[in-house]
């Protein structure tokens, strides 16, 4: 059981969360994880993408060239993970900033207007989580209760974020 | 049981210095370090112990080497532009035989370069670095396990050595994460005769690098030369895989070694038998070992985040007979396994 995962889009976007959530689902399962944040000088606004490697064998390179999960919250981020991704993975591509579509017929290419989405929950800034949601519900990385555990953990203090935050990851999951 | 827990690596290196009992930590912010720094400025305080942001890297280094003077298990971090301006000081503390653990969460050069991670600091961190006959044990974790691991065991072997130890790794594997077994506190510190403690009761020790008489100097260096020449022979640390039957062996420390496992895995794959060699200390080099495969008849690729600096140590080892390939990266960029997969699909 080996998974690659690479969330690519702009800073400020949330793409390092949700690529923590995974590696703390990983983490509390018994695995291997590594989980690598990656963008230049600029963080807000900037280019940023995040690698995470769950395994149940010794993880080699923390890089990630080829994802068996890729998510595409920007243009440029489509434009790099939509080539990339393996053949039989996944594509979450992020539709309220992602105009084109992909052609790949080898994989499976998953559509999410995200801040649409959370917009109907009432709050924007949860559509990292949405998009997370996708990648659960269309791939077998981890679960949705583990994610839920790791939001537990990491949201604690703040029952309200908490809550927005389930309701984000439950409505992604219904995009497939 | 040990607490398992997901952690950095720049926090990881951290939590190893508390552990070991780093009793003054002096430094001055830059990327890709600070949270290390900012760590320590939170938990030096808590235990007690100094915490100083400086106003410069110089700054830093020059305390750390007082604080050494005075008995203290101390420790500076910075990343390459830091760590070169710090070169007089660790020259200085060469010198002088004082401990202390230097950490360079090394980015691109030269100059200002960029904030990505890199491994071009390799010569100035195996050659002294600094001016004068002098070297510095020089470990090179590629886990977060062993950034926590080989912090701890920097410490021990400056006190060991009286030397200066350098701990370093590239900015990726500063800042990624990974799961670590947290490790038992070291309980006793060592005691330190030759400390600046006030000499009351005692004759007066010095601490210094300066030898006025041209005779003297000479001698004390030649009692240096003997202690690098004991690191040769005692702290050589290395990690092989698959070396029993292979003919081509990677060479490859820090993340670039984690992507040398991933090509090394995928050669395998490919019924191609491909082995690594992955130096724990670069500052002394596993020259032996990779001598002991080349004259097996090996070939060798060497996997580095520059433009080709442990090639030169590589090189060194296996002679002028076998083949060498370079694979890297540079500028703060990645080195992908796919790159040196490449490297091994040439030489066969």
């Amino acid at each position: 059981m080996s998974w690659e995962i690479t969330i690519s889009g702009f800073g400020g976007q949330g793409v390092l969360f949700i690529g923590r959530l995974l590696a703390d689902a990983g983490f509390n399962a018994g695995l291997d994880t590594t989980w690598l944040p990656y963008y230049s000088g600029e963080k807000r606004g900037g280019m940023c993408s995040c690698f995470v490697n769950i395994s149940d064998e010794r993880i080699g390179s923390i890089f990630i060239t080829h994802p068996d999960v890729g998510v595409a919250m920007n243009p440029a981020a489509m434009k790099m993970l939509e080539p990339t991704v393996k053949t039989g993975g996944l594509l979450v591509v992020n539709t309220s900033l992602v105009k084109t579509k992909s052609d790949r017929h080898d994989i499976k290419v998953v559509y999410v207007p995200t801040v649409e989405a959370a917009k109907e929950l009432g709050d924007e800034s949860v559509g990292n989580i949405i998009a997370l949601g996708a990648v659960i519900a269309n791939a077998q990385v981890t679960s949705t209760s583990s994610i839920i555990k790791v939001l537990n953990q990491m949201l604690s203090k703040d029952k309200k974020q908490l809550e927005l935050n389930k309701a984000a990851l439950l409505k992604g999951c219904e995009y497939s | 049981m040990s607490e398992r827990t997901l952690m950095g690596g720049n926090i990881a290196i951290g939590e190893g210095a508390l552990l070991a009992g780093c009793q003054a930590y002096f430094g001055y912010p830059i990327t890709p370090q600070n949270d290390l720094l900012e760590l320590m400025a939170r938990r030096m305080p808590e235990l007690g112990r100094v915490f100083l942001q400086t106003e410069s890297e110089l700054a830093a280094i020059n305390m750390v080497y007082g604080a050494a003077a005075v008995g203290f298990r101390a420790m500076t971090s910075t990343s390459s532009p830091g760590f070169s301006l710090q070169q007089e000081g660790i020259s200085y503390m060469a010198g002088a035989e004082m401990p202390a653990v230097i950490v360079n969460i090394m980015r691109a050069g030269p100059g200002l370069g960029n904030i990505g991670g890199a491994q071009g600091d390799y010569m100035q961190c195996t050659r002294g670095g600094g001016h004068g006959d002098y070297y510095l044990i020089t470990l090179t974790p590629s886990t977060v396990q062993e950034m926590m691991d080989l912090t701890m065991l920097a410490f021990e072997l400056a006190d060991k050595y009286r030397n200066p130890v350098l701990v370093i790794a590239d900015g990726f594997l500063g800042q990624a994460m990974e799961p670590v077994i947290i490790r038992e506190k070291v309980k006793k510190l060592p005691e330190k005769k030759w400390a600046l403690t006030g000499a009351k009761g005692r004759p007066k020790n010095l601490v210094n690098s300066f030898e006025m008489n041209p005779i003297d100097h000479p001698r004390r260096i030649k009692l240096l030369l003997e202690k690098f020449e004991r690191m040769r022979v005692h702290e050589v640390r290395y990690e092989g895989l698959n070396l029993d039957d292979a003919d081509i062996v990677l060479v490859a420390y820090g993340s670039a070694a984690r992507s040398a496992i991933t090509a090394m895995n995928m050669a395998r794959k490919n019924k191609l038998r491909v082995g690594l060699v992955r130096p724990i200390t670069v500052f002394p080099f596993p020259y032996q070992p990779l001598a002991d495969l080349a004259e097996r008849g090996c070939k060798f690729v060497v996997a580095e985040m520059s433009g080709g600096q442990m090639i030169e140590d590589v090189r060194m080892a296996v002679g002028n007979q076998n083949e060498i390939k370079l694979a890297n990266s540079y500028g703060g960029v990645p080195l992908e396994a796919d790159t040196i997969f490449e490297a091994i699909d040439i030489l066969m």
